[in-house]
C-alpha cells in the first residue's frame, strides 16, 4: 500500500545514475540525493506516482545531455584554443575521414534509442487509465478560472480571476480527471504533479493520477499553461491534498453548504486577493518538502 | 600572403555619372537586380528585427518585477504576439532570403535569378504584408493578441473581434505568398542556372541549404496560407471549419504545426549554411565531410516534415511514440552537422575575425538549444515543461542562437562583398561580446523559471510565486542584449560611408565559393570572367592553384 514503488524509481535510467553518482557524489549524501541535486535544475519534487516517472525521465535526460554537452563544448573550446593560427602555412586540406564520420552518426543514434526506450516505457505508465478509478473529478477551464466538479456527489467549486478555485483531493487514491472547456483552449497544470493536460473545447481529455501520502496537508499551486486571453495569468488555482477520511467529511460539508468551497472553512490559510500566489511552505516548487521517503 | 595569386577583376561600369536622388530612388523601386533586392530584404528584415526586439524589451521591462507597471495585460499580449510573428515571418525568413538573393546566384555562377521580376514581386509582397501587420497598432483595439500560433477558438471572431486580428492574418498570408514565390525562384535558379562545371555536389553548402529550405517552404507555407484563409472564412463568412464541436480546435493545431515545425528549419537551415560558409574560410580548410553535411541537411529537411505533433504532446490528441521517435531522430543529422563544423576547425589555422567569432558563439549557444531540444522530444518531460519558460529558453537558444548569431556573422562576412568596404573589427568584437553576454544572461535563467513552473505568455506573476529574482536577471540581460545593437548600427553606418576598402576579390584571403572570384561589389551580371569549377571550392582553387585537383583525403601529405 506504499505509494512509492521503489523498483520503478530505481530502474529508471540506471546508467545515467551511475555516471552521475560517480561524478558528483559528495560527502554525506547518498547517490540518489547527489543525482537529484545535480540534475534536478529546480524541478519541484514529484507528488504523484506518475510524476515519479516524469522526474526520473527528466533526471536521466539531463544527465545524458550534460555528458554530451560537456563533451562537445570541450571539443569546441579545445579546437578554438589549440588550433589558433600559429603560422602562415596552409593546414592539411582534410575533407573526409570515413571512420570518424560513421562513428559520429552511429553513436548519437544509440543514445537516442536508449532515451526513446525510457520515454516510451514511462509515457505508457503515465497515460495508463484504469477501468474503475477510485474517484472522478471533472475539470472545466473557462475564461478565466476553473470549475471543479465531483460528479458522483454532484458537488462543484467555481473560481474567479481574483478568487481562485480550490480542488480538494484525497491522497493514495487513483483519481481520474475529465477535462472540458466551454470557450477556448486552456491547460491544467500543477507543477508539483509535474503534469499538465490541455483543456480543449469540443473534446474530453482524461488522465489519472495517484497522489502520494506524503503530500497530505499540503496545498499546491496550479496554473493555466495555454494562453487563453486577457486574464490568462489570473487562472491560478489550488490543489489541497487531504487524507481519504478528511476528504469524505469535506464533501459532506460542501454538500451542506455550497459556499464552503470558497469560505474560510476549506480555504484555510489561502489568502484571497490580491495575494494568491503560494501558501507559506506549500508552494508547487518548494524545496525540502517531504518526498517519497 | 605569398600564396595569393588570384587576379582582381574590374567591374564593368555601366552606371551614369552622378544620378539624381530621384533617379536613384526610382532605380531601387523598379529594380529586378538580385543584389539590390537582396539588400532590400536585408535592410527591411533588420528594421523588423529592431521593431520586434523593442517589443521584447518592453515585455522584459514589464516582467522584471511582479505587478503591471508599464503595459496592460492586453498590450502585453499584443507585444508577444507581434514579437513572435515578426521574428518568425518578417525577420528570419526574409533575412535568409536577403542573403540568398545576394549570394546564391554568385555562388553558382549565375547572372541573376531565374525570374527577376517575380523576385522583385516577392519582396514587395513581403514589405506590404509586413507593414499591414505592424500598422494594426494604429487601430483602436491595437494589434492581434492571440499569440503567434493564433490557436482557434481564441482567434475566432467572438474571442478576437479586432480589425488588428484581420490585418495580422491578411498581412502574414501576403508576406507568406512572397516567401512561397521566393522559394519557387530559388529552386528554379539552383536547378537551372548553375555555371558549367558547377555540379550539384560542387555547390556550396549555403546554396544546398537554401535548396532544401525552399523545398520545405513550398511544402509548408501553402498549408499555412490555406489554414489562415480558412480562419478568415470562419471569421467573416460564417464558415465552421474550426468549429470546436467538429474537432476544429485540434484540426487547426495540426494544420498550424504542419507548417510550424518545418518553419523552424526554414529559418534555421539557411543560417546553418551561413555558418558552414564562414568556418572553413577562417580555418583555412575545406568544410569537413561535405557530402555527409549535404545528406544531413536533406535528412533534417525530410524529418522536419514528420514531427509537427511534438508541439501537441500535452493535447492528449496525438500518437506520442511515433512523434517522439521522429523528433529524437533529428538529433542524429544535427549532431553530424556539429561534428562537421568542429572537424572543419580541427587542425586548422584559426583566426577570430568578427564573422568567425559569431560562428563560435553560434556553436556554443545552439548546442544548448539542441540538447534541450532532445529532452523536449520526450513526452513525459513535456508534460511538465511544455508551455513554460523552459520552452521559451529552449527555442530562443535554437532560434536566436542560429538566426541572429549567423545573421550577424553573415553581415560581417559578406559586407565587403556587398559594399566594397570592410566593417570595423574592433566594434564588431564589442558587438559580439555584449550580445553574447546579454543573450545568455537573458535566457539561461529562463530554464530554471520554466522548471519551477512559470508558464509562458503571462503578463504578470506574484511576488509569492518566487519568480522575481530570475526574472529581474533576465530583464537586465535583455537590456544588455538590446544595447548590443547600437555598436552594430554605428559600425554599419560608418563602415558603409568611410570603412576600409576591401582588397581584391577575396578580402578574407581564403574564400572558397564563387562569390570570392568576382569584384567587391560584383558587376551588374556578376562575373566578368568565370574561373574553372573543378571542386566545391572554385575560388580557393583559383587563388591557390597548387592545391587544386589534389586528392585531399586525410591520407594526403602535408601541404605547404
Amino acid at each position: 500500500m506504499s505509494p512509492t514503488p521503489q523498483p520503478a524509481r530505481r530502474s529508471g535510467l540506471r546508467l545515467a545514475l551511475v555516471v552521475a553518482a560517480t561524478a558528483l557524489l559528495s560527502a554525506g549524501c547518498d547517490a540518489r540525493h547527489a543525482y537529484e541535486n545535480a540534475f534536478g535544475f529546480g524541478l519541484p519534487k514529484p507528488m504523484t506516482l506518475q510524476a515519479n516517472r516524469i522526474y526520473d525521465t527528466w533526471l536521466g535526460s539531463v544527465a545524458a545531455a550534460t555528458v554530451v554537452g560537456l563533451f562537445v563544448w570541450g571539443l569546441i573550446f579545445y579546437a578554438v584554443v589549440r588550433y589558433r593560427k600559429s603560422s602562415d602555412e596552409l593546414p592539411r586540406q582534410v575533407r573526409y575521414n570515413l571512420p570518424i564520420e560513421v562513428l559520429y552518426t552511429v553513436v548519437p543514434f544509440v543514445i537516442i534509442s536508449v532515451l526513446f526506450y525510457y520515454t516510451a516505457v514511462n509515457e505508457n505508465f503515465i497515460n495508463n487509465t484504469k477501468a474503475k478509478p477510485d474517484l472522478t473529478v471533472d475539470i472545466v477551464g473557462f475564461q478565466w478560472n476553473w470549475q471543479f466538479e465531483y460528479p458522483k456527489q454532484q458537488l462543484q467549486v467555481t473560481g474567479t480571476p481574483t478568487q481562485p478555485a480550490v480542488m480538494v483531493l484525497p491522497a493514495g487514491k487513483r483519481i481520474r480527471f475529465v477535462e472540458t472547456s466551454p470557450d477556448v483552449i486552456h491547460s491544467w497544470f500543477v507543477p508539483a504533479f509535474l503534469f499538465k493536460r490541455d483543456v480543449i473545447p469540443g473534446r474530453k481529455n482524461g488522465f489519472e493520477v495517484t497522489i502520494k501520502k506524503a503530500a497530505v496537508g499540503h496545498t499546491f499551486i496550479g496554473r493555466c499553461a495555454e494562453f487563453c486571453g486577457e486574464k490568462h495569468s489570473r487562472m491560478n488555482f489550488f490543489v489541497k491534498v487531504v487524507s481519504p477520511a478528511d476528504f469524505d467529511s469535506y464533501l459532506t460539508k460542501l454538500g451542506q453548504d455550497p459556499n464552503a468551497a470558497i469560505g474560510s472553512g476549506t480555504r484555510g490559510a489561502i489568502p484571497t486577493q490580491p495575494e494568491y500566489g503560494v501558501v507559506p511552505g506549500t508552494s508547487g516548487n518548494s524545496e525540502g518538502e517531504g518526498t517519497s521517503k | 600572403m605569398t600564396l595569393l595569386t588570384g587576379t582582381t577583376s574590374t567591374p564593368v561600369q555601366v552606371r551614369r555619372q552622378n544620378p539624381s536622388p530621384g533617379a536613384k530612388i526610382v532605380k531601387v523601386l523598379t529594380t529586378t537586380d538580385h543584389k539590390t533586392i537582396g539588400l532590400l530584404y536585408l535592410t527591411t528584415s533588420f528594421f523588423f528585427f529592431l521593431a520586434a526586439g523593442f517589443m521584447a524589451m518592453l515585455m522584459r521591462a514589464e516582467l522584471a518585477r511582479p505587478g503591471l507597471q508599464i503595459l496592460s495585460a492586453e498590450q502585453y499580449n499584443q507585444m508577444f504576439t507581434l514579437h513572435g510573428s515578426i521574428m518568425m515571418f518578417l525577420f528570419a525568413p526574409p533575412a535568409a532570403y536577403g542573403f540568398t538573393n545576394y549570394i546564391m546566384p554568385l555562388q553558382i555562377g549565375a547572372p541573376d535569378m531565374s525570374f527577376p521580376r517575380l523576385n522583385a514581386f516577392s519582396y514587395w509582397l513581403y514589405l506590404f504584408g509586413g507593414i499591414l501587420v505592424l500598422a494594426a497598432f494604429l487601430t483602436p483595439q491595437g494589434a492581434a493578441d492571440f499569440g503567434w500560433f493564433a490557436y482557434t477558438p481564441l482567434s475566432d471572431i467572438i474571442h478576437s473581434p479586432s480589425v488588428g486580428s484581420d490585418m495580422w492574418i491578411v498581412g502574414l498570408v501576403t508576406a507568406g505568398l512572397g516567401t512561397i514565390l521566393g522559394g519557387v525562384n530559388f529552386v528554379t535558379t539552383i536547378i537551372t542556372l548553375r555555371a558549367p562545371g558547377m555540379t550539384m555536389f560542387r555547390m556550396p553548402i549555403f546554396t544546398w541549404n537554401m535548396l532544401v529550405t525552399s523545398i520545405l517552404a513550398l511544402m509548408a507555407f501553402p498549408v499555412l496560407a490555406a489554414a489562415w484563409l480558412a480562419l478568415m472564412a470562419d471569421r467573416h463568412l460564417g464558415a465552421h471549419i474550426y468549429d470546436p464541436s467538429n474537432g476544429g480546435a485540434i484540426l487547426y493545431q495540426h494544420l498550424f504545426w504542419f507548417f510550424g515545425h518545418p518553419e523552424v528549419y526554414i529559418v534555421a537551415l539557411p543560417f546553418f549554411g551561413v555558418i558552414t560558409e564562414i568556418i572553413p574560410v577562417f580555418s583555412r580548410k575545406p568544410v569537413f565531410g561535405y557530402k555527409g553535411l549535404v545528406f544531413a541537411t536533406i535528412g533534417i529537411g525530410a524529418l522536419s516534415m514528420t514531427v509537427w505533433a511534438h508541439h501537441m504532446f500535452v493535447t492528449g490528441a496525438v500518437l506520442l511514440p511515433f512523434f517522439a521517435f521522429m523528433s529524437f531522430l533529428i538529433a542524429v543529422p544535427t549532431g553530424v552537422k556539429f561534428f562537421n563544423w568542429i572537424g572543419t576547425m580541427w587542425r586548422g589555422q584559426l583566426t577570430f575575425e568578427t564573422p568567425m567569432l559569431f560562428c563560435v558563439g553560434f556553436l556554443v549557444t545552439f548546442l544548448l538549444g539542441g540538447l534541450t531540444g532532445v529532452m523536449l522530444a520526450s513526452p513525459p518531460i513535456d508534460f511538465h515543461v511544455s508551455d513554460t519558460y523552459f520552452v521559451v529558453a529552449h527555442f530562443h537558444y535554437v532560434l536566436f542562437g542560429t538566426v541572429v548569431f549567423a545573421f550577424f556573422a553573415g553581415v560581417y562576412y559578406w559586407f565587403p562583398k556587398m559594399t566594397g568596404r570592410m566593417m570595423n573589427d574592433r566594434l564588431g568584437k564589442v558587438h559580439f561580446w555584449t550580445l553574447f553576454i546579454g543573450f545568455h544572461l537573458t535566457f539561461l535563467v529562463q530554464h530554471w523559471l520554466g522548471d519551477q513552473g512559470m508558464p509562458r505568455r503571462i503578463a504578470d506573476y506574484r511576488a509569492a510565486d518566487g519568480f522575481t529574482t530570475l526574472n529581474t536577471i533576465s530583464s537586465i540581460g535583455a537590456f544588455v542584449l538590446g544595447a548590443s545593437t547600437l555598436p552594430f548600427i554605428y559600425n554599419v553606418w560608418t563602415s558603409f560611408t568611410s570603412g576600409r576598402r576591401a582588397v581584391g576579390d577575396d578580402p578574407w584571403g581564403f574564400g572558397n565559393s564563387l562569390e570570392w572570384a568576382t569584384s567587391c561589389p560584383p558587376p551588374r551580371h556578376n562575373f566578368v570572367t568565370m574561373p574553372r569549377i573543378r571542386s566545391e571550392r572554385p575560388a580557393f582553387d583559383l587563388h591557390y592553384p597548387e592545391t587544386a585537383g589534389r586528392v585531399d583525403f586525410h591520407a594526403t601529405p602535408e601541404l605547404g
